[in-house]
C-alpha cells in the first residue's frame, strides 16, 4: 500500500508544474475528448506522443508514469478474456481446443488497451505536475457558475481538500493498527474466511473510531481559527492566467479539434 | 541466548525514487531477563529496530535471532505467528487497537487469536487485567466509555494477556499524565523483577532510562552510537556531550553533591538512594 503512486505528486520545477491548474483541468477534460472520440490508429499514435512530450517537458520518470499502470494490469486481463470470449468476428487466429480467439477479440482489446494507457499518461501527468491543494483550488474556480443555483462551490472544495490531505494520514493509521493487531496474533494473509472477517473488524473497527476522533479534532481547530462555512474568505495564492496558460489550452483544443475531425476525414 | 541483530539492514520502499534507508548494518545484543532502553532521536530508526523483533518488517539484509528462532533476509518464514506470541509488542497509542464490544472480549481477543480455548483465554484476560488494575467492574463495558490512560491500560493487557516472554514497548507513556506513565513503568519492572521478561523499551525519557533500565541502546540516522550498560553511558559525561543526550538530572545532581565534597556512588539511580547516602554522610 505505501508502493500507491497512482495520483501522486512529485515535486519538480518544470514548467508544466508551473501552468495554472485550471488550464491543467480543462485541458485535461479536452485530452479525454481527444483520446475517445477517435477510431484510427493515427491518431492514438499522434496523442501519444503529444504525452511523451508533455511526460518530458515536466521532468517525469517514465518507470515512474509506467508504475501506475500496473493497478490497471488486471483489467486488461479480464478485458481480453471477455472479449476473446465474446468477439467472433474477423479472422480466426488460433484454436485451442473449444477456444477459438478471432482477430477482431484482439483488436479491440488493443484498442481498449492503448485508450486506457493514454487516459493514465494524461491523468498521471496531471496529478505527479500539481499539487492537490491546487487541484481543488483549480476545481472551485471551475465550478463557480454553478453559484447562481446556490451551488455550494466553496464547501465542496474545502471538503475535496479535507479528503484529499487526510488520504495518506489515514494509510499510515491502517498500516499502525494492521501492525497493532498482527502483534496480537491477527493474521491478514491467510485463514479461513470466518477468520478473515474477523480480521478486518479489528482493523476497520479502530479505523473508524480513529477517523471519527480526527474528524472532530479538525472540526474544532477549524472552528478555533474562525472558519464558517459560506462566509466570504481571500487566498493566500491568487490564481492568475499567463501567457503560457492560453498557448497550452490553445494546443489541447486544437488536438480535440483534429481528433473530433479525423472521425469525419480518415 | 541473547536477541541479536547481525548486519541487519531496513531499506523502505525499496527501488522507489524516495527509498529511505531507517537501519544500516546494526550489529547488536539484547540481554533477556533484563530491560533494555531505546533511545535517540525522532527518526533514529528505533521503532523500526523494534518492529523486527516480532517480524513485522522484515531485514532487507543481515539476520535476526530471537528466541529459538532466526530471522534471514529475503527468506520466508513458517514461524512468524509463533514468533509474535513469544514477543508482544505494545505499539505507541496502543489504545487505536481496541474494538471489540467489551473490556474483557478485547483483551481475550490475542489469547483467541494464538488458539487457546474460551475458558483459558477468560483466565489469561483477567490475570492480565488484574496486572494492569483494571477491576472487574469494569470487565463488560465498552473500552471506548474509558478514560484516555484507562485504554492504554487495557490495550497493554491485551498484550500481556498473550504471556510473551519479550515484551517491547514502543512509547508506552506518550501522553499520559506524570502518575499514570510512572504506573505502567513500575508494572513492566514489576514484570522483569518477578517473571524474568525480557523489557525492550522505546523511549525519549532518559530520567526513566537512567532510573530503571539495565542497559541502553542509542540510535542516530539508523546507526548504533552506543550499546551497552545504562550506568557506563550516562556516568561519562564526554560520551553523553559526544552523543548529543540530555543529561539525567540524577546524574546532574550527583556531579554537583561530588563538587561539594560529598562521596556519592556511581552506582545510585534514583533520587531515593541519593537522599538515604546524603543523610548518612551529614549525620
Amino acid at each position: 500500500m505505501n508502493n500507491l503512486v497512482l495520483g501522486k505528486y512529485i515535486p519538480l520545477d518544470s514548467i508544466m508544474h508551473r501552468l495554472d491548474p485550471r488550464a491543467k483541468l480543462v485541458a485535461l477534460i479536452l485530452m479525454i475528448v481527444a483520446i475517445f472520440v477517435p477510431k484510427s490508429w493515427y491518431v492514438f499514435l499522434v496523442i501519444g506522443i503529444i504525452l511523451v512530450v508533455e511526460i518530458l517537458l515536466a521532468k517525469l520518470n517514465f518507470k515512474y508514469v509506467l508504475s501506475s499502470v500496473k493497478p490497471m494490469m488486471f483489467m486488461m486481463v479480464f478485458l481480453l478474456i471477455i472479449n476473446v470470449l465474446t468477439l467472433k468476428t474477423g479472422d480466426l487466429l488460433v484454436k485451442l481446443g473449444p477456444v477459438e480467439i478471432y482477430a477482431d477479440a484482439l483488436f479491440n482489446t488493443l484498442f481498449v488497451v492503448t485508450r486506457l494507457l493514454l487516459m493514465i499518461m494524461v491523468t498521471t501527468t496531471l496529478t505527479a505536475t500539481t499539487k492537490p491543494l491546487d487541484l481543488t483550488l483549480g476545481i472551485e474556480h471551475l465550478l463557480k457558475p454553478l453559484q447562481v443555483i446556490k451551488f455550494p462551490t466553496h464547501e465542496i472544495a474545502m471538503m475535496i481538500s479535507i479528503a484529499l490531505r487526510f488520504i495518506p494520514t489515514i494509510i499510515e493509521e491502517t498500516m499502525r493498527i494492521m501492525d497493532a493487531q498482527k502483534s496480537r496474533g491477527v493474521d491478514f494473509e491467510n485463514g479461513k474466511l470466518s477468520e478473515k472477517i474477523g480480521a478486518i473488524l479489528s482493523l476497520i473497527i479502530p479505523l473508524f473510531s480513529v477517523a471519527f476522533e480526527r474528524a472532530y479534532e479538525l472540526a474544532d481547530a477549524m472552528e478555533a481559527r474562525g472558519y464558517v462555512p459560506g462566509a466570504e474568505r481571500t487566498r493566500y495564492h491568487v490564481l492568475k492566467f499567463e501567457v503560457r496558460d492560453y498557448i497550452y489550452l490553445f494546443l489541447n483544443i486544437v488536438v480535440m479539434g483534429l481528433s473530433i475531425a479525423s472521425r469525419f476525414v480518415l | 541466548m541473547p536477541i541479536s541483530f547481525k548486519e541487519l539492514s531496513y531499506v523502505y520502499d525499496l527501488g522507489m525514487p524516495y527509498a529511505h534507508k531507517a537501519l544500516d548494518d546494526i550489529n547488536l545484543d539484547i540481554q533477556e531477563g533484563k530491560i533494555t532502553a531505546v533511545i535517540g532521536e525522532t527518526g533514529s530508526g528505533k521503532s523500526t529496530l523494534v518492529e523486527h523483533l516480532n517480524a513485522l518488517l522484515l531485514p532487507t539484509s543481515g539476520r535476526l535471532e530471537i528466541l529459538d528462532h532466526e530471522i534471514v533476509a529475503n527468506q520466508k518464514h513458517r514461524f512468524l505467528k509463533q514468533l509474535r506470541k513469544e514477543v508482544g509488542l505494545v505499539f505507541q497509542f496502543s489504545e487505536h487497537q481496541l474494538f471489540e464490544e467489551t473490556i474483557i472480549k478485547d483483551v481475550m481477543f490475542g489469547p483467541k487469536n494464538f488458539g487457546f480455548t474460551e475458558e483459558e483465554c477468560k483466565k489469561k484476560a483477567v490475570e492480565a487485567l488484574k496486572l494492569v488494575g483494571i477491576g472487574p467492574e469494569y470487565y463488560e463495558i465498552s473500552p471506548l466509555e474509558l478514560s484516555g490512560g484507562q485504554k492504554r491500560r487495557v490495550a497493554i493487557a491485551g498484550i500481556l494477556a498473550i504471556n510473551p516472554q519479550v515484551i517491547v514497548l514502543d512509547e508506552p507513556t506518550a501522553g499520559l499524565d506524570p502518575v499514570g506513565g510512572k504506573e505502567i513503568i513500575n508494572l513492566f519492572i514489576g514484570l522483569n523483577k518477578k517473571l524474568n521478561k525480557t523489557i525492550i523499551i522505546v523511549t525519549h525519557d532518559n530520567e526513566m532510562v537512567y532510573n530503571y533500565c539495565d542497559n541502553t541502546i542509542v540510535l542516530a540516522k539508523g546507526k548504533v552510537e552506543y550499546s551497552g550498560l545504562t550506568l557506563d553511558l550516562f556516568n561519562n559525561k564526554e560520551l553523553v556531550d559526544k552523543l548529543k543526550l540530555l543529561e539525567p538530572q540524577i546524574v546532574s545532581l550527583k556531579n554537583e553533591l561530588r563538587e561539594n565534597g560529598f562521596k556519592v556512588s556511581d552506582n545510585i539511580r534514583t533520587i531515593n538512594e541519593v537522599v538515604e547516602e546524603i543523610s548518612r554522610q551529614v549525620r
